[in-house]
């Protein structure tokens, strides 16, 4: 059975943040959106007033070859041993109190079916009981029918489906024109 | 209509209470309320507080007959965008009914997005429920983006028995 740890991501480990949040852009087709840098990352997650908190998923060099050969699979990167991560941070619902919205998940193909993803759902959903708050949140793409199965075998509700929550978004130029007039 | 706009404070908390539960009602969602008074006080305004808040005030010749002068508020937090970074969430934006078509809860949504823009956010997010066809009007007469709608984002909750069976060894 592959080992791999789950920790607390370090300021060195912001590079392997930012390859694993362009992996899953380019899965959701969405690459070019991505703007954010490392120096960012550096700044707004490891500073006095951290903006996101994040996990990440290790396993050691040893076992990834073994994992790589087992499963027959190529890894383009080889010297990397950061195979997975979770973005988090604690949001607020007036009705209900503290929340922990789960912003990016996201482990490398090649290191899926091992146990990795439910490991990380289940330490997210300690440190948000430990934290008491009341619910865990966060989005997916309709299109994205694996991860709703996923997510709805663990007990979780569509909120858009259910209860007719949309999303809406202003971007920096929109927020720009609507604190000029 | 003369109005203020101004940072929430913990002797706002009573009549943010009070107005959290109008805009829940509003949405039908009353019973969904459990948040009270002092959960307020303490998620707000301790040291490392889970929310901010913006209030609208309106000048004591204006009072409503219960004599409120706190007539409408934004709750706000600071969240992060894996594509952007920095982006600021408005969880709440609610203006009192007789107070509605004065611009206030245009001066709120601003205020919101100025303080984003002075945090170097690069985004605003926030969540509408699709019934609600006057601010779903509002929203994108101000150049909001409909991400559920255009590009089939969901949002999505586990909670309570789910979360903690989630947390189970």
């Amino acid at each position: 059975m592959a080992s791999f740890i789950l920790r607390r991501a370090e300021p060195k480990d912001v590079s392997d943040i930012l390859r694993l949040i362009k992996e899953l852009a380019k899965f959701e087709e969405m690459e070019e959106k991505v703007i954010l840098t490392e120096k960012e990352l550096l700044e707004d997650g490891f500073g006095d007033h951290p903006f996101y908190h994040c996990l990440v998923a290790e396993v050691p060099k040893e076992q990834k070859l073994f994992i790589l050969l087992k499963f027959n699979s190529r890894c383009s990167l080889p010297g990397y041993t950061v195979i997975g991560f979770a973005m988090y941070y604690f949001t607020y619902d007036p009705w209900i109190g503290k929340l922990l919205y789960l912003e990016d998940f996201f482990i490398m193909q090649e290191f899926r079916g091992l146990g990795i993803g439910s490991d990380i759902l289940k330490r997210l959903s300690e440190t948000a009981v430990k934290t008491r708050c009341s619910s865990m949140h966060f989005i997916v793409a309709e299109n994205n029918t694996k991860s709703i199965e996923f997510y709805k075998r663990r007990g979780a509700a569509d909120l858009s489906s259910e209860e007719g929550w949309r999303l809406f978004e202003i971007e920096k130029a929109d927020l720009l024109k609507m604190t000029s007039k | 209509m003369d109005f203020s706009i101004r940072a929430a404070n913990v002797e706002d908390c009573k009549d943010i209470a009070r107005m959290i539960m109008e805009l829940a009602e509003y949405e039908k969602m009353a019973d969904h309320v459990k948040v009270t008074q002092r959960d307020l006080e303490q998620d707000g305004f301790s040291k490392n507080p889970f929310f901010h808040g913006i209030i609208a005030e309106v000048p004591e010749q204006h009072k409503t007959k219960e004599g409120h002068t706190k007539i409408g508020y934004a709750l706000y937090f600071y969240s992060y965008s894996s594509f952007k970074g920095r982006a600021i969430y408005m969880e709440d934006l609610y203006v009192m009914p007789e107070f509605r078509g004065k611009g206030i809860g245009k001066a709120l949504m601003s205020k919101v997005a100025q303080l984003g823009l002075a945090a170097g956010c690069n985004q605003l997010s926030f969540t509408v429920l699709d019934r609600n066809k006057s601010s779903l009007e509002f929203y994108l007469s101000q150049g909001c983006f409909d991400i559920t709608a255009n590009m089939g984002y969901h949002c999505m909750r586990c909670e309570g028995e789910a979360l903690e069976h989630l947390a189970q060894p």
